[in-house]
């Protein structure tokens, strides 16, 4: 643990919690409805490439949802589910299976909170959230992921 | 199009909300947003909204600002209080067709929109008053005891805060690099959802680019600065409890107490 963090590793880890931050902020339409498509979700492929993504998307998405103001709940579970999702990514073993992770495990978890809090049925709210999920990881991360293995060793 | 986001949303004035601790106040809203879980009865949703009230105005917020904050989640409240209202079975007040309303559901739908209002406005009035510093801060100092079970508190207060120090600059480039796209011809707005998310891979590229490149040039910095984690480093600004901190909280064990007795 102690090597892994070096400051190049925290600062690459600020870098992508920004930059999740600032798309969640700027697609912010397509972001906050019921089917919800995170445009930064997207760069749940990130952690493909460098580990340094995990604690880094973990953070952008508790900055995210706490400007969003959607409650702690959110805010803690939500973020949670990011983080067990990046863990999985980074396990992948193939790469079309990446973005796997945060699509089943952001439908599970999101979908209890909204069936808990809003008393959504649970099924549906998986359904939306999935369906969501796959058009951000699936139609952007996937397309990105492809992309940037091109020109990976110039950036990671 | 960038110029109506307010990041971190914080809103700088001299209160005694202001001047509490962050430790203190991240803990008395935890327990704020917990206790709204307890609350059954209408005169405790009553002293509960009287309360955030006495709050906002003891810490001269504009009441416009907070009530900003409740826009995003509009949309769900008011849907999921139709959803109450239409599902819920009881003694009808209303039938039309297959529509019918009961007077338990109409109860469910108003309890539970109160809920999410103030869960909401208990986690701005958070934000409106701690800048995001302090806030990181405050969780630093909080976590601490879990460095006991190896987990890098320090490090992550530090990314934290380089993450949110990064968001105003990385918004502006954003919105130049969407700029220096859309005249170079790339459409945003057209095609089906899937061709809408593949239309955001030109940002994201330039995006990603010069992001990495800052964190290299940051980290060359904070080493040449000999940044070597958190051990032993010490601190400009030293978080202290006064007595502002003791009169909070205070205030706000007696306001709960009082508000869970009554139901």
């Amino acid at each position: 643990m102690k090597r892994m963090l070096t400051t190049r590793f925290i600062v690459q880890a600020a870098l992508i919690a920004s930059i999740y931050t600032v798309l969640t902020l700027v697609f912010a339409p397509l972001s906050f409805d019921l089917i919800q498509v995170r445009v930064s979700e997207g760069l749940t492929v990130l952690p493909y490439f460098t580990p340094a993504a995990i604690p880094g998307l973990f953070a952008g998405c508790i900055i995210s949802n706490f400007i969003a103001g959607n409650g702690l709940i959110d805010v803690i579970f939500g973020s949670l589910a990011t983080l067990v999702a990046a863990f999985f990514s980074r396990k992948m073993p193939k790469r079309w299976l990446v973005p796997l992770p945060p699509v089943i495990i952001n439908a599970i978890v999101v979908g209890l909170i909204l069936n808990y809090i809003l008393k959504v049925p649970f099924l549906a709210a998986f359904g939306f959230v999935a369906l969501g999920q796959s058009i951000a990881c699936y139609g952007l991360g996937y397309v990105l992921m492809l992309v940037l293995e091109k020109i990976k060793t110039r950036i990671f | 199009m960038l110029n109506d986001i307010t990041i971190g949303q914080y809103i700088p004035g001299d209160s005694p909300v202001h001047r509490a601790d962050p430790r203190v106040k991240i803990i008395l809203t935890l327990v704020f947003m917990v206790s709204i879980f307890f609350i059954e009865s209408y005169p405790g949703f009553f002293m509960y909204l009287l309360f955030t009230c006495v709050i906002i105005v003891t810490s001269d917020l504009p009441f416009r600002y907070t009530l900003k904050g409740l826009k995003p989640i509009m949309f769900i409240v008011i849907f999921t209080a139709l959803i109450n209202i239409l599902t819920t079975q009881g003694t009808y007040v209303f039938e039309w067709g297959f529509i019918h309303i009961s007077r338990e559901g109409i109860d469910a739908a108003v309890k539970l929109s109160l809920r999410l209002v103030l869960l909401v406005m208990g986690a701005s009035l958070l934000t409106l008053t701690t800048t995001p510093i302090s806030l990181t801060d405050g969780i630093e100092k909080l976590m601490a005891p879990l460095k006991i079970i190896k987990v890098p508190v320090h490090e992550i207060a530090m990314m934290m805060s380089i993450a949110l120090r990064f968001i105003p600059t990385l918004l502006d480039e954003t919105d130049k690099i969407i700029k220096a796209q859309s005249s170079r011809g790339a459409d945003f707005d057209t095609g089906n959802i899937i061709e809408k998310a593949k239309s955001f891979i030109p940002v994201l590229i330039p995006l990603f680019i010069s992001a990495f490149r800052r964190a290299d040039e940051l980290a060359v910095a904070m080493e040449a600065r000999c940044y070597r984690g958190g051990v032993g480093r010490t601190r400009m600004k030293q978080l202290k409890l006064g007595k502002v901190d003791f009169a909070v909280s205070a205030v706000m064990i007696l306001f709960t107490t009082l508000v869970l007795l009554l139901g």
